[in-house]
């Protein structure tokens, strides 16, 4: 039995953070802005729990990109 | 003068006693010595199931309310209710059955009869081959464990299905009888004969048997309580005495008693499609309408179905407590529009007693071609809907099922981007 194909799935990427968590390069772009940053904590009840620190940075090549920094497996990821 | 040929039927039983409990437990290993029993079904009367030798050494049997078995055995085990995996388990011997070439007449889960006489040209010539085969057919089938695989088809160890037992007589209930007596792993029990051997065994076999039947299950206590306690005493009771005091009910026991039956009734063999979704939490209300959307797309977009309309569905789900639920949807009139069989189903998943961690959806049985009759006067919009129909289907004759696709929101809410949305088959 095949799952249905999700979209918006996240592909690890290679992120350049300072100390506070906050990217400076995504991929060798260097960041230009931090537009946003959230928390996402989920399914904490679970053995599987989920716990992500997204940022909405600018580049300076001027491209809009979501990262977000898997606070549980200690990875780097983008998502549309 | 003529000779009188009398045609003697030969008729195998297979009986898996305890089958639903062995299910939901995950294997006869886990009811070895303990004391346990099916829990009630969520949402339904307080009243336990199978139960196990361990219990019934307490007096605990099946159909007594909760509170009475607890107090006759306060370290009875509840084992949820599993009615999808027993569904699946049992289906699958059923087809190992069909494989070997019988015709199989299932009367609950755990008990099937089918005629030998046909299978023994093909079987090596006598009933002892046909059984060989039975036995072989069912070598490497499992009842299949919950834990783990819920929903899931599970690899089978190997060796014969646990507490198969295997009987033949002249009719399915003495075959039942027979197979009752039978043991795991060793010959099957065989009465030759016809319905007057089949009386004879019968006869000093207690009138509980009866309680095998739905029709007559209820009588064997009254039988007992008049002093009738074997189907033999119940065999030579007049007609007309049993007639009178226990009515059409009482007759069939009587003639159970005696050896004589009605045919068999050996169910249709079906094909099984089968989609099934894993839900990435716990899930209720919209969400699982959202999932439900998506099986009946993924459903009708399968090459198996070859456009064929679907008559009976089984809607499924595994609990997030523990245990299953199982719904049978008999639709009014053979459906292949995904709208209307979503109207049908989205009811009844508020029957679901519990958030569901999976779904599925199965048809178990097949209409006639989806009609796809062109309308007197047709508009542009019915034009351009069949020439897209047309050409999604030869999209997916040429590069399969995943070649015309749609967005489906399932959590447009969530806040984890990944579960707002699936890509489901297009349905124009």
């Amino acid at each position: 039995m095949t799952g249905p194909r999700r979209l918006g799935v996240p592909y690890p990427t290679v992120v350049r953070a300072a100390q506070d968590g906050r990217p400076l390069a995504v991929e060798s772009h260097e960041v230009d802005a931090v537009r946003e940053s959230w928390l996402v904590e989920d399914r904490w009840w679970t053995d599987r729990p989920l716990r992500r620190r997204y940022w909405e940075v600018v580049t300076t090549d001027g491209r809009d990109l979501v990262v977000f920094h898997d606070l549980e497996a200690d990875g780097w990821f983008t998502q549309r | 003068m003529p000779i009188m040929r009398t045609c003697v039927r030969v008729i195998a039983c297979l009986l898996l006693p305890r089958f639903e409990l062995a299910v939901a437990a995950g294997g006869r290993e886990g009811l070895m010595g303990e004391p346990a029993a099916l829990a009630p079904a969520p949402g339904r009367e307080q009243v336990i199931g199978e139960v196990s030798a361990g219990a019934e050494a307490f007096g605990v049997r099946a159909g007594l309310r909760l509170g009475e078995a607890l107090a006759r055995c306060p370290r009875l085990a509840l084992v949820p209710p599993d009615p999808a995996g027993v569904a699946e388990a049992w289906e699958s011997l059923l087809a190992r059955l069909e494989g070997m070439g019988a015709a199989v007449a299932p009367e609950r889960p755990g008990l099937a009869c089918f005629d030998v006489r046909g299978l023994r040209g093909i079987h090596g010539g006598s009933v002892e081959g046909v059984l060989g085969a039975a036995r072989r057919a069912l070598r490497g089938a499992s009842e299949r464990p919950l834990a783990g695989a819920r929903l899931g088809p599970r690899s089978a160890p190997g060796g014969e299905v646990a507490g198969a037992r295997l009987g033949v007589a002249p009719s399915p209930f003495c075959a039942l009888a027979a197979a009752g007596r039978a043991r795991p792993r060793r010959p099957p029990v065989i009465v030759p004969g016809g319905e007057e051997e089949a009386r004879a065994f019968l006869a000093p076999l207690s009138v509980a048997l009866l309680r095998a039947r739905a029709r007559t299950a209820g009588l064997s206590d009254s039988f007992e309580r008049l002093g009738v306690q074997t189907l033999g005493e119940l065999a030579a009771l007049a007609p007309g005495h049993v007639a009178d005091r226990f009515g059409a009910a009482g007759l069939h026991a009587r003639e159970l008693a005696c050896g004589r039956e009605e045919p068999l009734r050996p169910r249709r063999p079906g094909e099984r499609l089968v989609v099934g979704l894993d839900l990435p939490e716990a899930a209720s209300g919209p969400q699982l309408e959202r999932a439900l959307e998506l099986l009946v797309d993924r459903l009708l977009a399968r090459r198996e179905r070859g456009g064929r309309s679907l008559r009976a569905v089984v809607l499924s789900a595994a609990l997030v407590e523990g245990g299953t639920w199982r719904e049978r949807v008999v639709f009014r009139e053979a459906l292949a529009d995904p709208v209307r069989m979503r109207l049908v189903l989205a009811p009844r998943l508020a029957l679901l007693p519990a958030p569901a961690e999976s779904l599925r959806l199965s048809v178990e049985g097949f209409g006639p071609p989806a009609p796809d009759q062109r309308r007197l006067l047709e508009d542009g919009a019915a034009v351009r809907a069949a020439r897209l129909r047309e050409a999604v289907h030869q999209a997916r004759a040429a590069a399969g099922p995943e070649a015309a696709l749609r967005v489906l929101t399932v959590d447009p809410d969530s806040r984890v981007p990944e579960r707002r949305a699936v890509l489901a088959p297009f349905e124009p």
